[in-house]
């Protein structure tokens, strides 16, 4: 593995798996631009992160990730005043609640903008710098829930299936350049979009932000996070249309 | 429309006492306006009631009317820069760390388990494990609305209303509803602690381990052998836990994540833990708490040449939770605590006067737990600057055991209250009428009842603890 030492991005860094991601990140002995929202927040994480550590490695910068045209800016911001950026991580998302009767064109065009379009914006940014510099590394943090349209969260299925398939692309055709491109689908991790949920057999944050570090270690190209959700997906991508808009899953 | 009560069995956390009720968990503060009001016309009474975590009978009322505000459970509003949390009465110590943690905050005050409300924990004026240093749960409310009985709302902090800020911390429910509190957190380094433990071989090592101890931890508990006698009397573990400076734990910051401080749920990585309190049960029936004890006590030394450890905040301060339902091991009479706080001259003596008592009547507590303590300037306070010995006894459901196990504690109770000690009423279950003045003083206690005349004139506002102590 390429020694890592340029500067990382998080979007979506200010909870669940973007912070443990920016924890890891630092304690890599990284220098991390903290992406998100909501300032206080994520000043506070970054606060806290630099308090752990006893250095100064974690830098908020506040962002909406659905304000696609600032990407492109805040990226030569951030190169500007931390150095060269060799990472990105998107792992920004938002999954609103939808009952099943609604058809809300707000909350899917807001899961759209932040989970489709944020990320097309910022591998953008990321992927121009890259591939000139012949080198660097984008990490998407899509979802299972990408990989079959469900009758409880189409937007969201949607949104996320359509940042799958742009990383793929990105993938093919920045491999031969030496640009990694690697995809996160996580399966049930505790955080708080999932809050209120009852997921069976979750796992933290902290740990899928270990497997999403080991798998950009090991240059993977989609990974399933824990492993076994790659079986699961399996059997249900492979469940006939007929039968599955009868289950209930 | 008149709020609908639910007839339902309510009993104390320790099962040992209740009875049936009428309860309502109301959503909203003009529900339980409601309540009162629907209370009070019909000439009845009412208990407030958080998690139900109070040991005895503090949060229920037999044959009255019980209002269970866990449903009031939102965390309105928090600064993550200042760590300064408002939350309705019903949220938990477990919601409010798992939101704050993720910042790098932490609750100043925790009890041993963190299923207890804040209403809750203000209105008994909780301790923890660092009381002797921080003091107890109401010196971290900075403000909090109050509903009297009358329908009134009052705004409570140290300069607003401070009568009734520091006499309802710590009133035990007897004058009004917490609607919202505004409870300051603090900043922590790391997402762990560094924990160490010392054996301590008699009641005197182990006070004077943690007298000594007390001016440089930040977190004290010790663990008693209640079965040991003679020159062993009084032996246990001390804990002692410190917060970690900033830089000293780098691998810290990873337990910022709340699912990293949850206490492990299963024994070996394999045994799930809520299948353990029958093979506890097994011991309690079967007498055998003292060997239990004994090879708890042996282990130590190896924890003490193991330590210091790093610990995550959760698994040091949860310990009631690591074995989920475990008050059931005492099953089918359930538990009491008598829970005493002497003075530090007079604690040696007290405490082996109560541990032989126990002892020579057969009588003996399958848990003990030893803890430092100062002041507090709150009206009801149950804290002294001294100790405290949490006895646990599990209960027969033998009316003459009953009584004797009862009868037994009074005395007990006797011994400490002339020794100027105090009891602590989220635990008590046994004190009686003429002890309330004892405990507080003739001036206190008579200031406390013209505040409860002030707010509750009509005395809706009653437990079974109440009753039981103020007539």
């Amino acid at each position: 593995m390429k020694s890592r030492t340029g500067v990382c991005i998080v979007v979506g860094a200010s909870s669940g798996i973007g912070a443990a991601l920016a924890r890891r990140l630092c304690l890599e002995g990284r220098k991390v631009a903290l992406l998100a929202r909501r300032p206080a927040e994520l000043k506070a994480i970054s606060t806290s992160i630099d308090d752990a550590l006893g250095t100064k490695s974690a830098f908020p910068y506040a962002h909406d990730a659905a304000d696609l045209e600032s990407a492109e800016s805040l990226f030569a911001r951030i190169e500007a005043e931390l150095g060269e950026v060799d990472e990105l991580h998107y792992v920004a998302g938002v999954m609103p609640e939808v009952a099943i009767d609604e058809f809300d064109l707000g909350k899917d065009v807001a899961q759209v903008q932040v989970n489709a379009l944020g990320c097309i914006a910022w591998c953008n940014a990321a992927a121009r710098r890259f591939l000139s510099r012949k080198r660097g590394c984008i990490v998407g943090v899509s979802s299972v829930a990408q990989d079959r349209g469900r009758c409880g969260r189409p937007g969201y299925n949607a949104s996320k299936a359509a940042m799958d398939t742009f990383l793929e692309g990105l993938r093919n055709r920045l491999w031969r350049h030496g640009v990694q491109v690697t995809t996160i689908r996580p399966g049930f991790v505790e955080t708080p979009m999932t809050r209120g949920l009852v997921l069976k057999g979750s796992i933290s944050a902290d740990r899928a932000a270990g497997l999403i570090l080991r798998a950009r270690d090991r240059r993977r190209s989609i990974v399933y996070v824990p492993g076994k959700w790659r079986l699961i997906m399996f059997v249900i991508r492979n469940i006939p249309s007929v039968v599955f808009r009868r289950l209930s899953i | 429309m008149a709020p609908s009560w639910n007839q339902e069995l309510v009993r104390g956390w320790g099962m040992a006492v209740g009875g049936a009720a009428g309860v309502l968990r109301p959503t909203t503060r003009e529900q339980v306006a409601d309540a009162f009001a629907d209370v009070q016309s019909r000439g009845g009474s009412i208990a407030l009631r958080g998690s139900g975590c109070s040991y005895g009978d503090a949060a229920i009322s037999s044959r009255g009317h019980v209002l269970d505000l866990s449903r009031m459970n939102k965390i309105l509003a928090f600064d993550p820069i200042a760590g300064i949390a408002r939350c309705e009465p019903g949220v938990t110590i477990r919601d409010l760390w798992r939101m704050a943690i993720s910042f790098g905050f932490w609750p100043k005050v925790v009890p041993g388990t963190m299923a207890v409300s804040i209403g809750g924990a203000a209105a008994m004026n909780i301790h923890g494990k660092n009381n002797f240093a921080v003091g107890s749960f109401g010196e971290c409310v900075r403000r909090f609305t109050l509903l009297l009985p009358n329908g009134s709302v009052v705004e409570c902090s140290r300069d607003q209303n401070e009568d009734l800020f520091f006499a309802a911390i710590s009133g035990f429910g007897m004058l009004g509803c917490f609607l919202e509190l505004e409870i300051e957190l603090k900043r922590v380094h790391s997402g762990r602690l560094r924990v160490g433990a010392v054996v301590c071989n008699s009641l005197t090592e182990n006070l004077e381990a943690i007298e000594r101890l007390q001016g440089e931890a930040d977190y004290l508990v010790s663990w008693i052998d209640f079965h040991a006698k003679g020159a062993q009397l009084g032996r246990g573990i001390l804990h002692r836990a410190d917060q970690l400076e900033p830089g000293e734990d780098p691998q810290g910051v990873r337990y910022f994540d709340p699912c990293m401080q949850d206490v492990p749920t299963t024994l070996f990585g394999v045994v799930p833990k809520g299948w353990l309190w029958p093979f506890m049960w097994g011991a309690v029936k079967l007498g055998q708490v003292g060997l239990v004890n004994a090879l708890k006590f042996a282990v130590g030394p190896r924890e003490q040449r193991q330590s210091p450890y790093l610990q995550s905040h959760g698994a040091f301060h949860f310990l009631l939770d690591y074995v989920p339902r475990w008050q059931w091991m005492t099953k089918p009479g359930g538990l009491i605590q008598f829970q005493p706080f002497v003075p530090a001259a007079q604690a040696e003596r007290v405490f082996r006067l109560l541990t032989e008592t126990c002892q020579r009547e057969g009588m003996v507590p399958y848990l003990g737990v030893l803890k430092r303590h100062r002041p507090d300037p709150f009206l009801m306070t149950h804290a002294v600057d001294g100790f405290s010995m949490a006895m646990d006894f599990a209960v027969s459901k033998r009316k003459q055991q009953r009584e004797a196990l009862w009868s037994m504690c009074r005395r007990m109770a006797d011994l400490v209250l002339d020794a100027g000690g105090r009891f602590y009423y989220a635990k008590d279950a046994v004190l009686e009428q003429p002890s309330f003045e004892r405990v507080h003083g003739a001036e206190v206690a008579q200031r406390f009842l013209a505040l409860k005349n002030r707010c509750d004139p009509h005395c809706i506002l009653q437990t079974d603890l109440s009753r039981r102590l103020l007539g």
